[in-house]
C-alpha cells in the first residue's frame, strides 16, 4: 500500500536562497502528522510545493502513489487564514461551496448538491447558522472553521492544513482537534503545519521536524526528543520555558499520546 | 429630455457614455478586488502611445484601429510590469510609477510630434487625453460593443472560476484551475474595459471609471453578484450625467465631468451606505454599540 504522502529530495529556493533542502518525508495513511519548525524553516513551502503551488527546484511529491496532478480529487487544502481578504463580498456558504469546485465541470454552475455538501460541512464545524453571513462579520476562530469546512466539503482522503490553530481561542482549538480526530477515525490522513510544540504529543501521532532540512520525522514518541528539538530550533529552546520553570522538559515523556 | 432621443449627437453621447460606464463599472470590480487598481491606472496611461502609434503606422483614425493600438500598448505595459517585478528587486509600486511615466511620456512625445504635421486627423487624437463625448459617432458605439461584449461574455461564462481565483488564488491552484491563464484573461478583460472608455473619458482619468463604481457598490452590498451589477449601474449613471452635462455645456472636457460625477456618487456611498457607511457607524457608536459588533 502506498503511503498517503511521499516526498523525495524536495528542494525549494526563493531567488537562490534555499527554503527547503533535499527533504524526504513519508506520511503513512490514517495519521495526524504535525510539521513543526522555527519561523522561516520552510514549513509552508513544504506544503505548497507538495500541492504544486510553488515549483520546486528539485524533487517530487506523490499522493497515494501518484503525482499530485493526478490525485487532486483526493486532496483538501486549508491555506493560512490571513492569506485571503476577509472583506471580500461573499457569504460563508459561498466560500464553503468553493470546496466543491474541483468536482465541477468547466461550465457547470454550483447547484443544489454543492449547496447541500457545503451545508453539511458547515454543520460539522458548528457554523450552520452562519451560512448567509458575510465572511468579514466572523471572528478569527469562525473564519478558521469556515476554511476547515471548505476542506471538509472537498471530501478528500488527504488533508493539508497550514496553521489551522493560528489565532483561535481555546474552544475553537478544541473543536478543530475533535474534527481532525474524526477524520483520522474515518481513515483519512491529516498533515498540519503547527507552531505550538506543547500540544504536539497530545494532538498528533506523527511529527516532522523541519528547519530547511528535515531533521527528523516519524512517530511522536520516537522522534519528538529533546535532542531532535535542539537540532531543529538551535538555541531557541526557551519556547518550552513556561511549562516547566525554565528548563526544557523531555518532550518524549509528555503524556497524551 | 425629448431631444435625447431625436438629436443624433446627443443620442450617441448618451448611449456611448452609458455603455462605457456600465462596462467599466462591471469589469472594474475585479481590478479593485484583486488589488490591481493601480495597474488599471498604469494601463490606461500606457494606452496613449498605442493610440498615436496605431495612427502613425496605419494612417487611419477609425475608432477600432486606434483602440486596438491602445489595447496592445496597455497589455505590453502590463507584461513589462510583470517582468520587472519578477526579475528585479524593484517593488510593485516603484515599477508601476516607472512604467506609467515611460509610456505616458512616450505617448505625449508622439502626440506633439503629430502636432507638427497638422492635418484633420491629429486634432482627434488629442481628445484621447481628457475625452470628448460630443465626438462620438454611431460607429464608435459599435466599436465599444465589439470590444466590451466579448469581455463581458467571458466573465459571465467563467464566473465561478473567476470568483474563486479573485478570492483565493492559492486554493484555486490547488484545485487544478489554470490560475495563470485566468489572470491573463482578467487582465485582458480590464484592458478591454479601459479601452472602450478612452474616447469619452480619456487616458488620464479612465482608471477612475474602473475603480470608483466598484468602491461605491461595495458599500451597499456584501455579495459579489450584486456588487458587480450595482457598479455597472453606478458607472452608467455617472457617465450618462457627466457626458450630458459636458455635451450641452461649452468647453467642458467630458472625462473630468464624468469622473467628478462618479466621485460624488462614491463619496455619498462612503458616507451614507447602511452598515459600512461613515454615518451609520457614527450612529452605532452614538447608540453605544461596539464599532465592530461581531457575533
Amino acid at each position: 500500500m502506498f503511503p498517503a504522502v511521499e516526498i523525495e529530495d524536495l528542494t525549494v529556493a526563493y531567488s537562490n536562497k534555499p527554503a527547503l533542502w533535499d527533504v524526504d518525508l513519508r506520511v503513512p495513511r490514517g495519521v495526524l502528522m504535525a510539521i513543526v519548525g522555527p519561523n522561516g524553516a520552510g514549513k509552508t513551502s513544504l506544503l505548497k510545493a507538495t500541492l504544486g503551488l510553488i515549483k520546486p527546484a528539485a524533487g517530487s511529491a506523490r499522493i497515494l502513489g501518484r503525482p499530485y496532478a493526478q490525485q487532486r480529487h483526493l486532496v483538501a487544502y486549508v491555506p493560512q487564514r490571513n492569506s485571503v481578504d476577509w472583506d471580500f463580498p461573499t457569504t460563508v456558504l459561498d466560500v464553503v461551496m468553493m470546496g466543491r469546485y474541483g468536482h465541477l465541470g468547466w461550465l457547470r454552475r454550483p447547484g443544489r448538491s454543492e449547496r447541500e455538501a457545503a451545508l453539511a460541512a458547515l454543520e460539522q464545524v458548528h457554523l450552520a447558522d452562519f451560512a448567509h453571513r458575510q465572511i468579514g462579520q466572523l471572528s478569527g476562530g469562525q473564519q478558521q472553521r469556515v476554511f476547515l469546512a471548505r476542506a471538509l466539503a472537498q471530501q478528500a482522503e488527504v488533508y493539508f492544513m497550514d496553521e489551522p490553530f493560528q489565532g483561535v481561542d481555546a474552544v475553537t482549538e478544541r473543536a478543530i482537534i475533535n474534527i481532525l480526530r474524526d477524520l483520522r477515525a474515518a481513515g483519512k490522513t491529516v498533515v498540519v503545519v503547527h507552531h505550538d510544540l506543547q500540544t504536539v504529543p497530545e494532538y498528533f501521532d506523527q511529527v516532522a521536524l523541519i528547519n530547511v532540512r528535515c531533521i527528523a520525522a516519524g512517530p511522536v514518541r520516537e522522534v519528538f526528543t529533546e535532542a531532535n528539538l535542539r537540532a531543529t530550533y538551535g538555541g531557541r529552546m526557551n519556547i518550552f520555558g513556561n511549562s516547566a520553570g525554565g528548563t526544557a522538559p523531555a518532550p518524549s515523556l509528555a503524556p497524551g499520546d | 429630455m425629448i431631444e435625447l432621443l431625436t438629436d443624433y449627437t446627443l443620442r450617441n453621447v448618451v448611449l456611448g457614455a452609458t455603455l462605457l460606464g456600465a462596462i467599466s463599472g462591471l469589469l472594474g470590480c475585479f481590478a479593485v478586488l484583486r488589488r490591481q487598481a493601480l495597474l488599471g491606472d498604469v494601463m490606461s496611461h500606457a494606452a496613449l502611445p498605442g493610440i498615436a502609434l496605431a495612427f502613425l503606422l496605419t494612417g487611419q483614425r477609425t475608432t477600432i484601429t486606434l483602440l486596438i493600438g491602445a489595447a496592445i500598448a496597455a497589455l505590453v505595459a502590463a507584461l513589462w510590469l510583470l517582468a520587472i517585478t519578477r526579475t528585479t528587486r524593484l517593488k510593485d509600486d516603484t515599477a508601476q510609477a516607472f512604467i506609467l511615466a515611460i509610456f505616458f511620456g512616450f505617448g505625449l512625445v508622439l502626440l506633439s510630434h503629430l502636432q507638427r504635421h497638422p492635418n484633420a486627423a491629429q486634432a482627434g487624437l488629442k481628445s484621447f487625453l481628457f475625452g470628448q463625448a460630443a465626438a462620438l459617432i454611431e460607429r464608435d458605439l459599435w466599436a465599444m460593443l465589439a470590444i466590451g461584449g466579448p469581455a463581458l461574455a467571458l466573465t459571465l461564462l467563467f464566473w465561478p472560476q473567476i470568483k474563486l481565483i479573485t478570492f483565493d488564488p492559492d486554493f484555486a491552484r490547488s484545485l487544478g484551475l489554470p490560475v495563470r491563464q485566468f489572470e491573463i484573461l482578467l487582465t485582458g478583460v480590464i484592458v478591454a474595459a479601459i479601452v472602450i472608455g478612452l474616447q469619452t473619458v480619456g487616458v488620464v482619468l479612465m482608471s477612475a471609471m474602473l475603480i470608483a463604481p466598484a468602491v461605491a457598490a461595495r458599500q451597499w452590498t456584501n455579495r459579489l453578484e450584486t456588487m458587480t451589477l450595482l457598479a455597472g449601474g453606478f458607472g452608467a449613471l455617472a457617465a450618462l450625467i457627466g457626458a450630458w452635462i459636458s455635451a450641452i455645456g461649452e468647453g467642458l472636457a467630458t472625462g473630468p465631468v464624468i469622473v467628478l460625477t462618479m466621485s460624488g456618487l462614491t463619496v455619498l456611498s462612503l458616507l451614507i451606505a447602511p452598515e459600512r457607511g461613515w454615518l451609520w457607524r457614527r450612529l452605532r457608536l452614538a447608540r453605544g454599540w461596539k464599532p465592530d459588533d461581531r457575533v
